[in-house]
Order: structure tokens, then C-alpha cells, then sequence
């Protein structure tokens, strides 16, 4: 099958070409595709910043910067990664590229809307570099009120707060298409129930995207306002209520966590499968957790502010309700465990990540119950510890997961396997990496090393160097990757079309897809059924059953 | 759901020819249904976000009057009803027309669609129109938020007392600073005062001047020093400003000491000329004294200097020049007057919050207006070239959806805004 049908049409590389062929297309691979590169840039970018505050830390006192310019590092970090890198990470770019042709579609349902979301990304990354020249924000990623009130910043906040407002529609106009194209573009006799776990966690993000983004919109717009009319709903000396902003702010950026995470979860839950050659454990389990997690976001919020002035009843029932989040997490944890056992396990590079994604999330997800719980909050507040837990599940889970994701699909999207032992090596060397950097901040935090802290006390120095050291090991397992995966689309081997043995259906449209996917119509096998699936050499994986059928026509 | 999409990969091209009626259907629907479903589904989505967009001013709303009601009693009086009332009554009908022209649409009725479609847009721009009314008038009066709040308040008075009125000469009520003295302890009394008394020495300067001649014929220059009388007008002295205090009793609580509006009106240029007196003050409680103060607002102008050369303006045995009650009326206050009494104490403090939110609302609400207005027009040129047809008039359903959720919105903000009571 593989061969008879890629040559038969153009694939959606060669389909058209030219700057402008890309620039207007409605294609989602190359729509995805472009957010790919915008996000592998902003990642190197916001990885920069990552290394210059750890190595400031690595020594107390001045190491190479000024406080000052230490506290923009911290906050150009933050704001980069989360707001460039790992929110549209999964669903915009992988998920524009891979949603569709896993539902066995020619497209999203809104190709320009897709185009329009990718433009205001750009337009967001651009006003965020414009404050960056206008003399950059250091008011943390949280952009905190009254902190961020001050009217000597606004010529950096002003083109921040903005950035952010053009991304949050960004997301929401993405989140907005799949839903839809998941709800009407489903082939026939797939129901929600024969869909890819992966586009289960797709419609939990989505609903989240379109759900909470449009608070952080109207917030940030607000911030926007006090910044240039002054309008003072936030400012305290005027009457407004600054803790109204955190308010705010959490009710979007507690989901935004688990728009991060989610996605995250759908694509290990996709890696698990295919790399034990098992079919997932408890489908329904996994399917409705996701769905649940992103109910449940919506009601923790007000766990980032036990330490704000919020009532007594409501830190309790907000610390309840976290508790209740480690639920459908553990169901997650739990059935990809199960699915691993006596699996068929092979260790190529996607699923080494998925396997790193699996550690690291359960010790990111643990931590983040001693920060539910009101007592120690208050002790670990604003701590490495904090840190470190939410760099567990942000990056730990979220990036890691984006990486096996990446690897995973590769080879489909640009038709050139990468580098399977340098994928390896890497993938080693980012969970070791990732581990050397925030394990010591746990520690740090547990004995009160505050966070975002230019200086420290010299007992704190050894695990400043060894998370600078890790850092640095992290840095270079990712920038290595970024080159080889560049480096693959020139000399890299041709892909087979179904290199990993994967079940789901977009294994079985050609390496690289056509114009729109399928120039057959792809036929719905049972999902995660890799009974029917063999290798056979370079060829990736086949299906028995077509070999078989293959064979009898040759003779 | 969707049926099987097996027609999409023989066509590699960007042609729209799918078998399709409308050339608008877009080839990778299955059809012009799983076009409409799907656009439907999408405008839905977008609507719960732009409830949810809306969503954390309704909140801040809601925190706000909760903790503050008093703010929101007060500081209501600015908003006009009647043009809050029309507005809404605009938005119902161009939802209306929003409405019929989707079923115009559907019925191929192309001169109603159009006609419909342009009533919409007619009637988005009178909303519009109308909102830029009431903003430039607050604009001009200073009821705005933050720190531009700054209009001017009579506490005592029957009639919110603004700028613009004031000079014109609103009647309002009256008194002389020491009046507050020799009534401080009855009920039911709100009282705001304001003198203001200048010094004014008007000096006839003798000096010299430089005056140039030209000869005709030579057309040199000669400078030569003219005597000269001035008019030189110097400040002696000002009456100390009293603190505008507002006294009030009752359910309005202590004077607010750190609130001083009248003081601002006084001092602020915008309102009288320097030399220039307005405002002040107070309604009397007819039953206990037996009559009516009231005295006009107006800006009394600077006295004139005198050929003496030299004068005191306003001194104290010309009595009170500025602020003085006139008494012109014995009737008693109307009941409307007296409930407006009982509202308007001094302005709580931060009644500049209500405005936050009345143009954080508004002005977010007038945005959608405007987008919307966009839309329609896009629609209408497309209405005049016949792209909508019983098959294909998606765009039309999801733009009146849009406008009915903006129709909705303002109903809403009606009443929390303009209607408390
Ligand atoms: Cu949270």
C-alpha cells in the first residue's frame, strides 16, 4: 500500500511552491508547520533566557548581571515559554498537523481562521519582542497588580499585556476549529469512543482554550487600559482591587496549566500503545480523566492565592478541590502503567520521552499536593519548591511529552526519520538533565530559598550550581535536537509510512501526506489493535491482511 | 456527524468545483449542510467565549457593588435613562432586522435581505451615535474614571450641579459659609459651602514707554520714551478656602472631611475665571425653618477697577459678594427634589469606580457594536451581489447570532447600569 499510493499524487510539499504558497496557504500541515518553526525558535529563545538566570545563580551576589536586568531574564523566561512555546506547542503546531489526519480528514473546519490563528501568534511573538526593545517587562510572567501598575514600565507593558491579549485569540480561534472539526469531522463509524486518545485530550484542551482564554483576554485588555486610559478597576490608590487581577489571572492560567499538560497526556497515552504494542488500558478511563481535568480546572484557582487575603472557607474549599485534581491524574498514571505491563516494549526515541513524561509527571503532580495543602503552603509559598513543581509538570511533562510527540510524528509530517541514536542520547540526556536541574530546587525550597531572587545565601550555593550544571546539560540535549531534526530534512532516510507500527489512522495516509491527507479513502481498522501489524524492514510496518491481498494480485 | 469524505483527494487543485450548487461551499465540506452545521457549531463556540470575555466585568461588577453599594446608588444619577431607554430600544429593533434578514435569506428574498441587512447597520450607527452623546457629555462635565474624575457636586442640591449647568446658572440651593455653624445639629439637612472671597488691588501704573518713529523722508528711526497709565491688577488678599465640608446627617452619616468637591469647583479654572465665585449649597429643611434658600449659580464677574486707581474689590462691607443667599422662594421642595435629597449625600468615596466599570462595559460593549457594524456592511455588499442563497446563507445566521448576543449584553448592562435603585 505504501508504495503504490504515495507516488500516485503530489505530496503537500510539492503540491505548490513558492514564499507565497506558504505565507496564504489554508493547508493545516503547512499552517502547523510554520508554528512548528515559530515554536522551535521561541523554545531556543526562551531557553536562553532559562540558562542567563541560571547562570547568574550559580554564585551569590553579582555573577554576570545586575538584579535588575536579572528580573527581565526571569520574566522574558516565563512569558516566552509559556505563552509561545508550550500552550500552542502540542495542539497548534502538532495538533494542526496531526488532528485532521487522525480523524481521517482533508482538513480543520476553518482553514482560514487556522491561517488567522497563526497570524495573530506571529503578531503576539512580535509585540512581545517590541517590548522586549522598548526596555522589557520584569514583572514576572504573572504581570502581578499593583507591581505592574508602575506608569514608568508602561512602555514595555503596554506591547506585553497586548502580545498576550493577540495570543489568547490565537489559541481560542484554535481551540474553537477543533472542537468543531472534531465534532463534525469525524469519519463515518467513528464515535467519540473510537477516537484516538489523542483526540480526546485535543477536545479537553480545546474546550479549555475557548473557555478560559477569552478571562485572561479581558484581564489583560484591562491591565492594557490601566496602562494607557488609567481606567483604575485594578489599581488600589484609585479604589481597584489588585487582588481582583489574581483573580482573574489564576481562573485563566490554572486551565492554561492543563492545556499544557492535557495534550501532553494525549500523546503519551498514543506513544504507550504503540511502543508496548498493546492496546491502551482502560480507554474510557483515560478518555474521561482528560474531559474531567479540564472540568476541574476551572474550580482550583484560588490555590495560588492561599497566601492573598482570601477567606479561611475558601482556602479550604479551594484546597479541596486540588486535592480532588490528583484524581484523574493517578487514573492516567495507573492505566498507562498497566498498559506497559507485559507489553512489548521498544525504546526508540519517542518513547523514551514518553517514559520520562511518566516519571516526571508523577513526581510534578505529587508536589503539587503538598502545595495544596494549606499548612505547608504557607511554609513553601513563593519557594523553589514551587518552582520546581510546576517545571515538573510544565516542562518535566509538558515539553517532554512535545518532544516523543515530535520524534513520534516526524517521520509522517516531513518524510525524513531523524537521527534514531542521537534521538536516543538526547532524550537521555534531557531527562537527566531536567532531574540535576530540579531536584536541588526542591531542596532549596523545602529550606526556604525564595523564588525569583537574585541573590542567595551561601548554603544554598551547591544546589545552585548543580541546577545551573543541569540546566546547562538540558540546554545542550535540546539545542542538539533542534539541529539534528533540522539537519533530518535534508539527510535524513526516507520515511516509511508507518515506521513505529502505529494503529491510528494516520499511518495509514502517505509519507508525506497528500494536498488533503488521503488519496484513498482510509479504511477505520479497531483502534489500538496491533494484532494485524508486522514489520517488514525499511518498509516501516504493514498490515498482514494487505500484504496478503497485495501478494495475491502480483501472482 | 459527518459522513465519509471520500471525494477529496482526486481534486488537487483550489477549484471550486465539487458538484457544489453555491460556488461559496468550500471543498473540503462534504456539502452545503455540513458547511451551514459546522459554521453554526463554530459561531456557538464563539459566543461562549464572548459570554466568557464579558464574564470578568460582570464579576468585577458584582465584587464592586457588593462591597460598595453606596457607590453604585449614588454615582447612577450621572447616567441618562432616557438615552439608556432608547439605545436599548435601537438594539431590539436592529436585532429584530438582524433576525428577518436571515429569513429573507433562507426565502430568497434578496430586496428584503438588503433592506433588512441596512436597517441593521442604520441602526448599529444610531446606537453608536447616541453613545457618543452621553460620553461626550460626561467628557465634558468630568464624570469619567481614575483620577479624571472631577466633576462638580453640589451635595445639597435638588439637581446634580455639573459644569457645564453651573455656569449657565442652574438654580440650585444656597448658603453663606457661616450658615453650616448655626445648623449643625438638624436631622435631614445636607449642607455644602463654599466662599470665596478675593482681594483685588487695581493700580494705575504711571511708567514709560518706548514708542518709534519713522522719518518719511530718511526712513531713520528715532526711540522716544511716552508716558503711560496702566491698569496693574494684584491679588492682596483671598479669603481662606473653606474646606468644602460636607455636613450631612442622617442616613448619609458623618461629613466627609477628605472629600472636598466644592473646594475643586472653586479652584478649578474651567468652571469660573479666577476672580470668579461659584457654587454653594445647601437645601433647608422647610419644616424647621420655614423657608427656602436658593440662589443662582452664576460666575460673578471681577469688580471693575475705578478711576481712583486703587480699590479693594469684595471687602467685607459689601457683604457677602460672592455666595450670598438670595432667597427667591418659598415653596417647598417637590417630592422628586426630596428623594434626589435623600440619594445624593456627599459622593461616597472612590464613586470614580463606577465609572471604571460603566466604560470598561460600555466601551467594550461599543466595540463589539463597531465590529459588528463591519460584519454587516461585508454583508450587505455581498447581500447587493446576490452571494446568498436558500443554499448558502451561513454568513448571515452566524452575524445576526453575533448581533443578538450584543443585543443581549446591553440588556444586561441597562438595568445594572442606568436602572439602581
Ligand atoms: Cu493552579
Amino acid at each position: 500500500m505504501a508504495s503504490t499510493t504515495a507516488t500516485a499524487e503530489p505530496n503537500y510539499f510539492e503540491v505548490s511552491k513558492g514564499f507565497k504558497s506558504w505565507a496564504l496557504t489554508l493547508d493545516h500541515k503547512r499552517i502547523g508547520l510554520m508554528y512548528l518553526f515559530g515554536i522551535l525558535v521561541s523554545l531556543l529563545v526562551g531557553g536562553a533566557f532559562a540558562l542567563l538566570v541560571r547562570i547568574e545563580l550559580f554564585s551569590p551576589g553579582e555573577t554576570i548581571t545586575t538584579a535588575q536586568t536579572y528580573n527581565r531574564f526571569f520574566t522574558l523566561h516565563g512569558a516566552v515559554m509559556i505563552f509561545l512555546v508550550i500552550i500552542p506547542g502540542i495542539p497548534a503546531a502538532l495538533g494542526n498537523i496531526m488532528l485532521p489526519i487522525q480523524l481521517g480528514a482533508p482538513d480543520v473546519a476553518f482553514p482560514k481562521l487556522n491561517l488567522m490563528s497563526f497570524y495573530l501568534w506571529c503578531t503576539g511573538a512580535a509585540l512581545l519582542v517590541l517590548s522586549i526593545i522598548m526596555g522589557s517587562i520584569d514583572t514576572g510572567w504573572t504581570f502581578y497588580t499593583p507591581y505592574s501598575l508602575d506608569p514608568s514600565k508602561s512602555a514595555a507593558i503596554i506591547p506585553a499585556v497586548f502580545g498576550v491579549f493577540v495570543l489568547g485569540f490565537s489559541s481560542i480561534f484554535t481551540g474553537l476549529n477543533f472542537l468543531v472539526t472534531i465534532h463534525k469531522f469525524r469519519p463515518a463509524g467513528m464515535g467519540w469512543f473510537q477516537m484516538p486518545l489523542n483526540l480526546w485530550a485535543l477536545y479537553a484542551t480545546a474546550l479549555m482554550q475557548v473557555l478560559a482564554t477569552p478571562v485572561l483576554g479581558i484581564t489583560v485588555l484591562l491591565l492594557f487600559v490601566e496602562h494607557t486610559l488609567h481606567i483604575g478597576i485594578f489599581d488600589p490608590t484609585l479604589g481597584g482591587d489588585p487582588v481582583l487581577f489574581q483573580h482573574f489571572f489564576w481562573f485563566y492560567s490554572h486551565p492554561a496549566v492543563y492545556i499544557m499538560i492535557v495534550p501532553a497526556m494525549g500523546v503519551v497515552s498514543e506513544l504507550i500503545t504503540t511502543f508496548s504494542r498493546k492496546p491502551v488500558f482502560g480507554y474510557r478511563f483515560i478518555a474521561y480523566s482528560s474531559v474531567s481535568l479540564a472540568l476541574l480546572a476551572f474550580l482550583v484557582w484560588g490555590h495560588h492565592m492561599f497566601v492573598s487575603g482570601q477567606s479561611a472557607l475558601a482556602n479550604m474549599v479551594f484546597s479541596a478541590l486540588t486535592f480532588t485534581v490528583a484524581i484523574p491524574s493517578a487514573i492516567k498514571v495507573f492505566n498507562w502503567t498497566a498498559t506497559l505491563y507485559k507489553g512489548d516494549i521498544r525504546l526508540q526515541t519517542p518513547m523514551l520521552y514518553a517514559l520520562s513524561f511518566l516519571i516526571l509527571f508523577t513526581i510534578g503532580g505529587l508536589t503539587g499536593l503538598f502545595l495544596a495543602i494549606l499548612a505547608t503552603d504557607v511554609h513553601l509559598h513563593d519557594t523553589y519548591f514551587v518552582v520546581a513543581h510546576f517545571h515538573y509538570v510544565m516542562m518535566g511533562s509538558g515539553l517532554v511529552a512535545f518532544l516523543g510527540a515530535l520524534h513520534y510524528w516526524w517521520p509522517k509530517f516531513t518524510g525524513r526519520m531523524y537521527p534514531e541514536r542521537l534521538g536516543q542520547t538526547c532524550a537521555v540526556g534531557v531527562f537527566i538533565g531536567f532531574n540535576l536541574t530540579f531536584l536541588p530546587q526542591f531542596i532549596m525550597g523545602s529550606r526556604g530559598m525564595p523564588r525569583r531572587y537574585w541573590d542567595y545565601d551561601p548554603e544554598f550555593t551547591l544546589f545552585h550550581r548543580l541546577s545551573t550544571i543541569g540546566a546547562l546539560i538540558l540546554g545542550i540535549s535540546l539545542f542538539v535536537t533542534v539541529v539534528y531534526l533540522f539537519a533530518s530534512l535534508k539527510l535524513g532516510r526516507k520515511a516509511p509510512q508507518n515506521p513505529w507500527g502505529g494503529s491510528t489512522m494516520e499511518w495509514q495516509a502517505p509519507t508525506p501526506p497528500t494536498l488533503y491527507n488521503f488519496p484513498e479513502p482510509p479504511v477505520l481498522h479497531e483502534l489500538y489493535d496491533y494484532s494485524d501489524l508486522v514489520e517488514d524492514g525499511d518498509n516501516g510496518w504493514v498490515r498482514k491482511s494487505e500484504q496478503a491481498k497485495a501478494k495475491a494480485k502480483e501472482s | 456527524m459527518a459522513d465519509n469524505h471520500d471525494a477529496h483527494g482526486a481534486e488537487g487543485g483550489g477549484g471550486h468545483g465539487h458538484g457544489h450548487g453555491s460556488p461559496f461551499i468550500q471543498h473540503h465540506y462534504d456539502d452545503a449542510k455540513h458547511q451551514f452545521d459546522s459554521g453554526k457549531l463554530g459561531i456557538w463556540f464563539f459566543l461562549t467565549q464572548e459570554i466568557l470575555f464579558f464574564s470578568a466585568l460582570f464579576v468585577a461588577y458584582i465584587l464592586f457593588r457588593a462591597h460598595r453599594p453606596e457607590i453604585f446608588r449614588y454615582a447612577h444619577h450621572y447616567l441618562d435613562v432616557k438615552w439608556g431607554a432608547i439605545n436599548t430600544g435601537v438594539l431590539i429593533v436592529s436585532s429584530l432586522t438582524a433576525a428577518w434578514a436571515v429569513r429573507a435569506a433562507q426565502l430568497n428574498q434578496r430586496r428584503i435581505l438588503i433592506g433588512c441587512l441596512a436597517t441593521t447597520i442604520v441602526c448599529a450607527f444610531g446606537f453608536l451615535g447616541i453613545k457618543y452623546i452621553e460620553y461626550t457629555h460626561k467628557v465634558h462635565e468630568g464624570i469619567l474614571f481614575g483620577k479624571k474624575f472631577d466633576p462638580c457636586i453640589s451635595s445639597g442640591g435638588a439637581h446634580l450641579i455639573t459644569k457645564k449647568n453651573m455656569c449657565e446658572g442652574t438654580k440650585a440651593s444656597a448658603c453663606s459659609p457661616g450658615d453650616i455653624d448655626q445648623r449643625p445639629d438638624e436631622p435631614g439637612w445636607q449642607v455644602a459651602c463654599v466662599a470665596y472671597e478675593v482681594h483685588v488691588k487695581y493700580d494705575m501704573v504711571q511708567g514709560t514707554e518706548d514708542k518709534v518713529t519713522k522719518d518719511p523722508k530718511t526712513g531713520a528711526e528715532t526711540t522716544t520714551q511716552v508716558p503711560v497709565t496702566k491698569e496693574q491688577k494684584t491679588e492682596v488678599s483671598r479669603s481662606e478656602l473653606p474646606v468644602c465640608q460636607m455636613v450631612s446627617h442622617g442616613a448619609h452619616g458623618p461629613p466627609h472631611p477628605e472629600n472636598p468637591p466644592c473646594w475643586e469647583i472653586a479652584q478649578n479654572p474651567n468652571v469660573c475665571k479666577p476672580d470668579e465665585v461659584a457654587a454653594l449649597v445647601h437645601y433647608p429643611d422647610e419644616e424647621k425653618r420655614g423657608r427656602e434658600v436658593e440662589i443662582d449659580l452664576q460666575c460673578d464677574p471681577a469688580p471693575k477697577a475705578t478711576d481712583q486707581g486703587d480699590i479693594f474689590a469684595s471687602t467685607s462691607d459689601s457683604g457677602h459678594r460672592f455666595g450670598k443667599p438670595t432667597f427667591v422662594s418659598q415653596s417647598k421642595p417637590s417630592k422628586h427634589d426630596l428623594e434626589m435629597l435623600e440619594a445624593m449625600g456627599p459622593p461616597p468615596e472612590h464613586t470614580n469606580m463606577f465609572f471604571s466599570i460603566y466604560f470598561a462595559m460600555t466601551g467594550l460593549h461599543g466595540i463589539h457594536v463597531l465590529f459588528g457594524i463591519f460584519v454587516f456592511i461585508w454583508l450587505l455588499i455581498r447581500a447587493i451581489k446576490g452571494h446568498f442563497t436558500p443554499e448558502y446563507f451561513g454568513p448571515i445566521d452566524y452575524a445576526a447570532l453575533y448581533w443578538h448576543l450584543v443585543d443581549l449584553i446591553w440588556i444586561f448592562l441597562f438595568p445594572l447600569l442606568y436602572l439602581i435603585h
